[in-house]
């Protein structure tokens, strides 16, 4: 433990927070489904060994006893997450949000801005796509995937000069390369500057909404959604 | 002539020639070469002591940037990323990260030694490289000491403490060395702690000065923080240390901390000989979204509106591209550079009136830019053949949170991004206007150089190193590097031949023009 702290201070710190509560740019370990579900590093140990290279997390050298030390650390500050979320933490590291702090908006406010002024509607149905969100979602999480679901697949369709469309799910984007997983979950790539492509524009809808969001139109949009069971 | 007085002669010349090159290699980083970097130079964090990050280099241009080749890769053969600049004198480079510093032959990537300074203590974050005064070497390691070595083979002359890491302090930023001084700033976030910048001899390691940006902790009603993350810039001609200071502490939450919360978010301008401050500029009032304004402050002499002004610029972490006149710090120029949404607008002095409603609060605020900012660490660069500032830029947003339960220690509350891109803009100093801008993704790219020869040497947020047109931001060149890219470039010119130096990684790439072998 006492070696786990040390190299989480030295290696993990800055990222996810001193006491692994979220850092600059790393999530809060405390709150991380991974981290619960992680028994004797199981599930820490592989993301450490590979990193997440898609959201800049770099690999670690670490052995077993290190990977050990360093689950048996980080799961001793869930817990004293957990058993001081009702009074706060005495350190200065970084704080949570938890599901009572977001029920301060109106569910029939929320109801009207989701039909109307808020154009959710014009993409989402309380019946359809997002019957029993709030089963799947609660708190933090769900305000998050409101306000941009960040993990969503993109549909892409790409027409090669031959004229052929091929369609799938974005799985590379840059200037120089387009990539996707096609209908046989195959990966396929090709040169930008070889095919013309379009990555479906549904979730531009969520980005454009972020200016004309007032703090009060997300809080009623969440008590609203929160009904969705 | 006789053979004899012949020889001599021969002698005696090849003795000076020998002497004269000894000198030189002996020299270091002196004086001279601090105040006007020859083209096989680069002595410090920002190349020259302007911030421009601009090279006169012009080898390499828009029609042959394409030919670009690599001439080596060094790696480290570590995970922690290479944020530094690396220095050049004498024809070796030396670049670090937490605990290391690296020299290596400048013309083939080589190790010519290697520094190691194991420690547990302090965050090991990044490092941004090591200063150099004469043949010694100034590195910041992440214990809060200042350890100096001999450049030559890399042992340590002596090693001071400069900030108590037990107390929340560590180090990471490259000294910049101004005269007979070595100055460092400290680091630090978690804990109510005064941030400052320190003065010290190269010679003895002795502290000459300590300017404070805030009071000492612990005093009624007013800020903590202010840390000094990054290198700042120098006017010899006015004598005057120009620095960003970061944000106040409690971080999210400013109820313990009423008013401006002075010198936080602060662009200041010392006297590099006493420590005394000269003028300063707030560009974040209060502030409680951890934008800090270390980002660097960029020297630019030339015409605004009509009249020849000695400027500052910076493009900082809180949305805001600002102009002020550096001999008095009065503003010219402020005006946003992508989302904001924390304002009530300007105030007389120029500086942005932060909103109210917009502090973090129990149940959430929606906020432009998110906390990484419209811009970080990534050095920008200001071309001056095409007027440009060239900055690496962090559109987003993010929901901010702080209640009582979170205490007014430390971070005091939690903010979570929702979403970003990166692009690189070219901002017209002049109005602010945008002149032209190039798309990088999803994530926040890396920092820019420019050249004389009108390219601009980036990288976008999914590893590709870039070289773009300074006049309209096409792409004239790239090459995937495998991993993220956290550092600036740099570039010099060794042998007649112009290398371009980019990171990624842990590995260290020059590129240069394909020669003949």
């Amino acid at each position: 433990m006492q070696q786990g702290s040390a190299l989480f201070r030295k290696d993990c710190s800055f990222c996810h927070g001193r006491d692994a509560g979220g850092g600059e740019s790393g999530p809060d370990l405390t709150r991380s489904k991974l981290v619960t579900a992680d028994v004797d590093g199981d599930k820490i140990g592989p993301v450490v060994r590979n990193g997440r290279p898609d959201k800049g997390m770099p690999p670690f050298d670490r052995s077993d006893q290190q990977i050990a030390s360093l689950a048996a650390f980080i799961h001793t500050q869930l817990n004293k997450a957990l058993a001081s979320a009702a009074g706060g933490r005495g350190s200065g590291g970084r704080k949570g949000v938890d599901v009572s702090d977001l029920q301060t908006g109106n569910a029939e406010a929320g109801k009207r801005y989701f039909e109307g002024a808020g154009g959710c509607a014009t993409c989402h149905s309380p019946t359809g796509d997002l019957a029993g969100l709030a089963s799947r979602y609660s708190g933090l999480e769900l305000e998050e995937q409101m306000l941009y679901p960040r993990h969503a697949k993109r549909k892409i369709s790409v027409t090669l000069a031959s004229g052929q469309t091929i369609t799938g799910i974005v799985a590379y984007l840059d200037e120089f390369t387009v990539g996707l997983i096609d209908s046989a979950a195959s990966y396929r790539s090709w040169r930008t500057r070889d095919v013309q492509y379009k990555v479906d524009p549904a979730l531009n809808a969520h980005v454009e909404q972020f200016p004309k969001y007032t703090d009060a139109d997300i809080h009623n949009l969440m008590a609203f959604l929160q009904t969705l069971r | 002539m006789n053979f004899a007085r012949h020889a001599f002669l021969i002698a005696v010349s090849a003795f000076l020639a020998l002497a004269s090159s000894h000198t030189l290699l002996a020299q270091g980083a002196d004086q001279q070469m601090l105040l006007h970097p020859p083209a096989d130079s680069w002595p410090g964090y920002h190349g020259d002591y302007s911030g421009r990050r601009h090279s006169p280099l012009s080898q390499i241009t828009p029609q042959n940037v394409g030919t670009l080749a690599l001439a080596w890769a060094f790696q480290t053969n570590q995970t922690a990323p290479i944020k530094s600049s690396p220095l050049l004198v004498d024809g070796i480079l030396y670049f670090t990260v937490p605990e290391n510093i690296w020299a290596l032959d400048a013309r083939s990537g080589h190790q010519v030694w290697h520094y190691n300074k194991p420690t547990s203590q302090g965050e090991h974050i990044g490092n941004r490289g090591v200063g150099m005064y004469k043949g010694y070497l100034f590195f910041l390691a992440p214990d809060a000491h200042l350890v100096s070595l001999n450049a030559k083979n890399g042992t340590v002359r002596w090693s001071v403490e400069v900030a108590d890491v037990t107390k929340g302090y560590w180090t990471s930023m490259a000294p910049l060395v101004v005269g007979n001084h070595v100055l460092v700033g400290v680091s630090g976030d978690f804990d109510n702690l005064s941030g400052y910048i320190r003065s010290i001899d190269p010679e003895t390691g002795a502290t000459q000065w300590q300017w404070n940006t805030t009071p000492p902790s612990g005093t009624p009603n007013q800020t903590t923080g202010g840390m000094t993350w990054m290198p700042g810039t120098y006017d010899p001609d006015l004598n005057l240390v120009y620095w960003g200071t970061g944000n106040p502490t409690p971080v999210l939450n400013g109820s313990t901390r009423p008013g401006d919360d002075l010198y936080t978010c602060s662009i200041v301008a010392l006297n590099p000989d006493t420590g005394k401050l000269v003028w300063s500029f707030q560009v974040s009032p209060h502030d409680t979204h951890d934008w800090d304004a270390v980002e660097t402050p960029v020297q630019v002499d030339g015409d605004f509106h009509g009249e020849p002004k000695k400027m500052l610029m910076q493009s900082s972490r809180n949305g805001y591209f600002f102009v002020l006149d550096r001999t008095n710090g009065k503003n010219l120029l402020t005006a946003p550079f992508g989302p904001v949404n924390w304002t009530l607008g300007v105030d007389a002095q120029g500086r942005p009136i932060p909103n109210p409603a917009k502090e973090p609060a129990p149940d959430g605020r929606l906020i432009a830019p998110d906390e990484g900012g419209m811009t970080n660490f990534r050095s920008p660069s200001f071309d001056t053949k095409n007027g440009l500032f060239i900055v690496d830029a962090h559109p987003s947003w993010s929901v901010y949170f702080a209640k009582p339960a979170d205490g007014v220690y430390g971070w005091a509350g939690a903010d979570y991004d929702v979403w970003g891109k990166g692009v690189i803009e070219a901002i017209d100093y002049q109005t602010g206007k945008i002149r032209w801008s190039h798309e990088l993704g999803p994530e926040s790219g890396a920092g820019v150089l420019t050249t004389d020869s009108g390219l601009t040497f980036t990288g976008d947020g999914m590893g590709n190193f870039l070289a773009l047109d300074s006049s309209d931001g096409k792409t004239l060149w790239h090459a995937g590097s495998g991993s993220h890219i956290v550092s600036s470039p740099i570039t010099y010119e060794l042998d007649g031949r112009q290398y371009v130096l980019t990171s990624s990684g842990g590995v260290l790439f020059a590129w240069a023009l394909p020669q003949p072998q």
